[in-house]
């Protein structure tokens, strides 16, 4: 089978920037990761100096998300006998753990990590993880609670709550949770967006003309998401049809409707198989 | 109640959806081009959601799209599939009987498949799905023995191919279309690829490499 560097006519420092850039946009692309990854690691190793450590940490978590044992034990196997007793290296040891679904082997794992140090974050969530991947979804929730009380301005966990109450039917705290996350992320309109999707779901007029306002502002901040604007269409429309409005909010929100079905087709022209129906 | 046949098409762009984003649980529509009464003929499937699938506004909008798609090209909408991002639980949930509830109204014999994720290997003897029809109120499981898969090593393979060769990646759902409007959601192009793998000439090729 060709090599990557044979495929795509690459260097080994450009196979290496581009798991940097992978790395500092956090992709999960992990099968992509693990082909560059394992040739970088295999035939290169000496060239890469020091980056060979986060190199290994980033493959070695790919290789778990692609079920591949092997390369995930030897890339540990080289951490451990790099940084002997770090708590990072334990941490990435329940992990496999983790992808072995040998669960209570990895807590005892994390509970070690947090026995030596109480504030490790990353251990604390991976116990959550744990309980996510098991599916006990009533304690995740509460886990994860428990910790924002601690580590308030942790996005990720904001975030990770929001998706585990949507799933539970729970649209309050979900909105709650997106409501945290709009404050500290007033420019991101996929917050907005989903707060508004949650609003929506939750129905009732006062709640549709959220949703509308939200899903406004989530166009404001990024004219191109079309959920957005498929959300104005729709959350408009909902409300000019409700018999509990007036006619000046009717006649608005028709417009807004109106507004929004021009700019999707709009969207739309040129592309002719994907004509918009329903609108 | 009545027999449900599943077409290759159907099946294996299901499954590469489920292949496609292993991390989410996903959803779709199940078509038929058939006309009503009698054996539902699943002939294709919509590939829809792969993130926050209990959230109204694109489910509806998914819905309707369909629906009007339907009209416009003599097909029906007579199911929904879902696979849930924890493989161990395959029970429908509730936002799965809730859409194939609504499915209902306007279908008789609607069926609500889950497609079981612990049981999606390479080599499964058995299509890894579990399907359910309404009886009253309720979502009943279906008696194996009345679900038709014809040629399911064939189709088996088919999927396995476009798994090996990475042409999964081809699949669109609605989720996709909404981020990039170009892609089509209607799949033309990963339908005309599996139809040629399903040609005559490609089968006699495979099942003479399987039975080796």
């Amino acid at each position: 089978m060709a090599s990557v560097s044979e495929m795509y006519d690459v260097t080994w420092e450009e196979m290496r920037d581009k798991l940097r850039k992978w790395r500092e946009d956090n992709h999960r692309n992990s099968e992509q990761i693990v082909d560059v990854g394992e040739e970088l690691i295999n035939e290169h190793a000496s060239k890469l100096g020091d980056d060979i450590w986060i190199i290994y940490e980033q493959v070695m978590i790919a290789a778990l998300d692609c079920s591949r044992d092997d390369l995930a034990w030897t890339c540990l196997q080289e951490l451990k006998r790099q940084f002997p007793g770090s708590q990072r290296v334990k941490r990435l040891a329940g992990m496999r753990l983790e992808a072995l679904e040998k669960y209570e082997d990895a807590s005892k794992q994390y509970d070690s990590i947090l026995q030596d140090d109480p504030t490790n974050t990353a251990a604390r969530k991976r116990k959550i993880s744990i309980l996510k991947a098991q599916g006990k979804s009533a304690e995740a929730i509460r886990e994860l609670n428990e910790y924002l009380e601690q580590f308030v301005g942790d996005q990720e966990a904001w975030h990770e709550l929001s998706e585990l109450y949507i799933n539970e039917h729970d649209y309050g705290k979900a909105a709650f949770c997106l409501e945290e996350l709009m404050m500290t992320n007033p420019h991101n309109h996929l917050y907005c967006e989903q707060y508004a999707e949650v609003k929506y779901t939750q129905g009732g007029l006062e709640n549709l003309e959220l949703s509308r306002k939200y899903f406004a502002q989530a166009l404001k901040l990024n004219n191109r998401n079309m959920r957005a604007l498929f959300g104005l269409y729709m959350s408009a429309s909902h409300i000019a049809a409700s018999p509990k409005v007036n006619a000046t909010v009717k006649k608005a929100n028709v417009k807004y409707a109106t507004w929004a079905t021009n700019q999707i087709n709009r969207a739309y022209q040129g592309n002719v198989t994907n004509r918009v129906p329903g609108c | 109640m009545g027999e449900v046949e599943l077409s290759c098409l159907a099946y294996v762009k299901m499954y590469l959806h489920g292949c496609l984003f292993p991390r989410c649980s996903v959803n779709g529509l199940l078509l038929s081009s058939s006309p009503a009464g009698g054996a539902v003929c699943v002939t294709d499937c919509v590939p829809l959601l792969h993130s926050h699938l209990p959230l109204a506004p694109i489910t509806q909008l998914g819905l309707t799209q369909v629906d009007v798609w339907c009209a416009q090209t003599q097909q029906r909408i007579v199911g929904y599939y879902q696979a849930n991002a924890c493989v161990s639980d395959n029970s429908p949930t509730p936002c799965a009987l809730k859409i194939a509830d609504k499915i209902a109204e306007q279908c008789n014999n609607a069926v609500l498949l889950m497609i079981d994720g612990g049981k999606m290997s390479p080599d499964y003897r058995v299509p890894p799905i579990v399907m359910y029809e309404r009886k009253d109120t309720r979502w009943t499981l279906k008696d194996k023995h009345t679900i038709m898969l014809r040629q399911w090593e064939e189709t088996r393979e088919i999927a396995n191919q476009l798994l090996d060769s990475g042409d999964h990646s081809l699949l669109v759902d609605f989720d996709s279309h909404l981020d990039d409007i170009t892609r089509d959601w209607t799949n033309q192009k990963l339908n005309a690829k599996i139809a040629e793998l399903a040609s005559p000439a490609n089968v006699c090729t495979w099942m003479s490499r399987v039975e080796k």
